[in-house]
């Protein structure tokens, strides 16, 4: 696949190796180093310690931001509506790597995303964590088919009811209801656990399901509200007491999960937050606490926050720790949130998520404290190369 | 310019009763364009029985015979369109289907059409009669001849929809993923027009429009080694490298009056790399006249003008696969000849007489005895 394209000035676009100084670095390792140091070498992060200098100098330097839920695909035409069980479509291979929206992402520092399929089908297929600028597809990705993805709740069940009459014809798409969605969930892994005794049971998908079942496949499942989240961890505790599976359960725009964190708790699931809204309320009718990031992780939740796709640009992910943070979430939870947390969700946390010699040089140079109102992100590198040059910016 | 028009005005009507009907003449032209950059001032092309057995100079064509039609103005071979839906009244789509691999333009379409002669009158006498985008696997294309009567080739090439057009949300498959899946179960068949395709008997139309479908059209041509074109795939010249290292061509157009500079700028890059560019219409829903405008327009937007030529004649005939019957004035190829009031390339030049296999169909007065109209 092409060249997706690379945001820079002039000569410096092929440079991949830099020494950069700043006031405080962030490695989101627990460390923290005052005026410190970060040298890069051939997109590496060759060392971090105490220094000044450099190439670039900023006030602060964390990692390069991950978000576990980006869109960046082609809308339906990414996700094969003909069945509602996919399990084997790689979202990979719908991208679109020309959209405007890798270089927004890039340059307000998010250095790698997840991309997942549509929540319009229970299971999507294969999510895939790539990262949003280098020169071409392969070179960018970082993990494919880092986890399977679906949903419960109403996405994959709206619209699907005709227009008038009974949706009992083979016209309407099934499902119809959230009870619907949920028979489609247990029935999939419950073949999909079947088809290991008896082959003539396995189809399109089902290899994918046993790998989720064995536990080798991270199992991403959209559910905003309480009732949904319910659902997703029942699941797993059934096929667990059922002996059937081991799932490893992530949950994704989690917006609800405050009302029941003992679920999260008890499950050992992780949680992708969604953006945070200025009311509350959020998608599926589900309402979105200030303090849900605080109250899970104070119990031990392994979060994520995330922009969901958000096209806004006061949604992306650079601002969410901010909200967090006003919500009662620790600067050091806040910053691990957006990076080696969602590192460790995806399982890329060898390569990145925080700033250790040896890993991705992905990196965001910030003009005050990271995540605070009056500061901007004003320097990004992804792999050592700089798509966002702090000495263009206005500091 | 001026100079043209004003010697066609006062001369052009002295051949009108000269030859209509037979398929046996000289034409002596002011200018003859003969196929890319190759111009003859006071040239000559002789006619015999429908081919053409001399072109060039004066002085190397010899006896001229009886029958001699003198033009003041220009001379070319007919335009060849890469791409029309002319001639099919609409029935180029089988929607209930995705896959219709096997069905032909050439068995329905209506080669006495009014859409032909419309075309024939812009100068155009061969026509790829393509099909609608809207289908994963559309069918079958088939060049034709505006003449009302001959197909040049039944068989054109297999068209495949790789744009969100040809998916729809209710219907298998709604995605890209399970379209190049099934393209790739079909091509491994053993028989049929996908046997054909995958030896590369049949040539390829690749319909793609965002430069994401490109790169997969693409990246399926080259993985399967499939040869042809790609369809409009207005932004090409982005991607024009890798294009070129998979050996396709691309039929661009229709482009009017206001069409986007990014895209007109991304047919002189295709050119630039070497990519073989043709033009292409969607009439008869685009009029006919759009062929030469759109290689006007990208003339104007830096396209080489040899290369613009040779995508209204030589490279559209070399895509419809018909390269060596049409698309230019040479010895041995079909008489299909225009006579223009100026050099083609100019958007004011008229045409003023249409020669279809030596047999005149289009003069300055309006049709030709063949005309339909």
């Amino acid at each position: 696949m092409a060249a997706a394209t690379l945001v820079a000035t002039g000569e410096s676009k092929d440079q991949t190796s830099w020494t950069i100084s700043a006031g405080r670095v962030y490695t989101a390792t627990g460390k923290v180093i005052e005026e410190g140091r970060v040298t890069v070498e051939d997109g590496k992060i060759r060392s971090v310690s105490k220094g000044g200098g450099g190439d670039l100098e900023c006030y602060a330097i964390t990692p390069g931001l991950i978000d576990l839920s980006v869109r960046i695909e082609r809308d339906l035409s990414s996700i094969e509506q003909s069945r509602e069980i996919t399990p084997e479509k790689r979202i990979a291979d719908a991208l679109d790597w020309f959209d405007e929206a890798w270089k927004r992402e890039a340059r307000s520092g998010v250095t790698s995303v997840m991309i997942n399929p549509l929540e319009r089908q229970v299971v999507g297929g294969l999510s895939v964590v790539v990262k949003t600028a280098g020169e071409s597809a392969q070179k960018r990705t970082v993990k494919a088919d880092s986890a399977l993805y679906g949903a419960i709740g109403s996405a994959p069940s709206q619209s699907n009811h005709p227009a008038f009459g009974r949706p009992d014809d083979f016209y309407s798409r099934r499902p119809t209801t959230r009870m619907g969605v949920e028979w489609e969930w247990r029935k999939a892994f419950f073949d999909a656990a079947m088809a290991r005794e008896d082959k003539n049971l396995a189809g399109p998908g089902t290899l994918e399901l046993q790998k989720a079942l064995a536990g080798d496949l991270p199992l991403c499942i959209q559910a905003w509200t309480t009732q949904d989240i319910r659902t997703a961890v029942f699941l797993k505790e059934e096929l667990a007491r059922e002996g059937l599976g081991k799932l490893r359960l992530v949950v994704d725009a989690a917006a609800e999960a405050w009302k029941e964190p003992e679920l999260l708790v008890r499950s050992a699931t992780a949680a992708i937050l969604p953006p945070f809204s200025a009311t509350g309320r959020s998608d599926d009718g589900s309402f979105f606490a200030l303090d849900t990031a605080k109250v899970l992780a104070e119990r031990g939740v392994t979060i994520a926050l995330s922009g969901h796709g958000a096209r806004a640009a006061s949604e992306r992910l650079c601002y969410q720790p901010g909200h967090a943070m006003r919500g009662g979430l620790a600067f050091d939870a806040a910053l691990a949130a957006v990076t080696i947390n969602p590192a460790r969700i995806a399982g890329i946390d060898k390569r990145v998520g925080s700033l250790e010699a040896g890993k991705d040089a992905d990196l965001v140079l910030w003009s005050g404290p990271p995540f605070e109102a009056t500061s901007a992100v004003i320097g990004v590198l992804v792999d050592g190369r700089l798509v966002l040059d702090p000495r263009t910016q206005n500091k | 310019m001026l100079s043209f028009l004003l010697a066609a005005v006062a001369l052009a009507p002295a051949n009108a009763p000269a030859a209509l009907g037979a398929d046996t003449f000289t034409l002596k032209a002011a200018h003859l364009r003969l196929y890319g950059n190759k111009v003859v001032d006071g040239g000559v092309v002789k006619v015999e029985q429908g081919k053409v057995t001399y072109a060039g100079d004066a002085k190397g064509a010899g006896e001229l015979g009886p029958d001699i039609i003198v033009h003041e103005g220009w001379a070319s071979a007919g335009l060849v369109a890469a791409r029309t839906w002319s001639g099919l009244g609409g029935e180029g789509l089988e929607p209930k289907r995705p896959f219709t691999a096997e069905a032909r333009a050439a068995d329905v379409v209506a080669l006495g059409h009014a859409d032909f002669a419309r075309a024939r009158s812009e100068g155009i006498t061969t026509m790829v009669v393509a099909l609608s985008p809207a289908n994963v696997a559309s069918g079958i294309t088939t060049v034709v001849k505006t003449d009302g009567a001959t197909t040049l080739a039944r068989d054109g090439h297999l068209q495949l929809g790789l744009s969100s057009q040809a998916l729809r949300t209710n219907r298998f498959p709604t995605s890209y993923t399970a379209a190049i899946e099934l393209i790739e179960a079909e091509l491994a068949k053993p028989t049929g027009v996908w046997e054909r395709v995958r030896g590369g008997k049949l040539s390829v139309y690749l319909d793609a429009l965002s430069r994401d479908e490109i790169q997969r059209a693409v990246a399926l041509a080259s993985e399967h080694r499939l040869t042809g074109a790609l369809l409009r795939a207005p932004l090409a010249g982005e991607l024009a490298g890798e294009i070129k290292k998979a050996g396709l061509a691309v039929v661009v157009g229709p482009f009017g009056p206001g069409e986007e500079a990014r895209v007109l700028a991304s047919v002189t890059a295709l050119g630039r790399e070497r990519v073989p560019v043709a033009f292409g219409l969607e009439s008869p829903n685009s009029p006919e006249a759009l062929l030469r405008v759109s290689a006007a327009m990208c003339m104007r937007a830096g396209l080489d003008p040899v290369q613009a030529w040779e995508g209204l004649t030589t490279t559209a005939a070399a895509v419809a696969g018909v390269g060596a019957r049409v698309g230019k004035l040479a010895v041995g190829c079909d008489a299909d000849i225009v006579l223009w009031s100026g050099d083609p390339l100019q958007l004011t030049s008229k045409v003023e007489g249409v020669f279809i296999g030596g047999v005149q169909h289009e003069s300055k007065g309006g049709a030709g005895h063949g005309g339909a109209h």
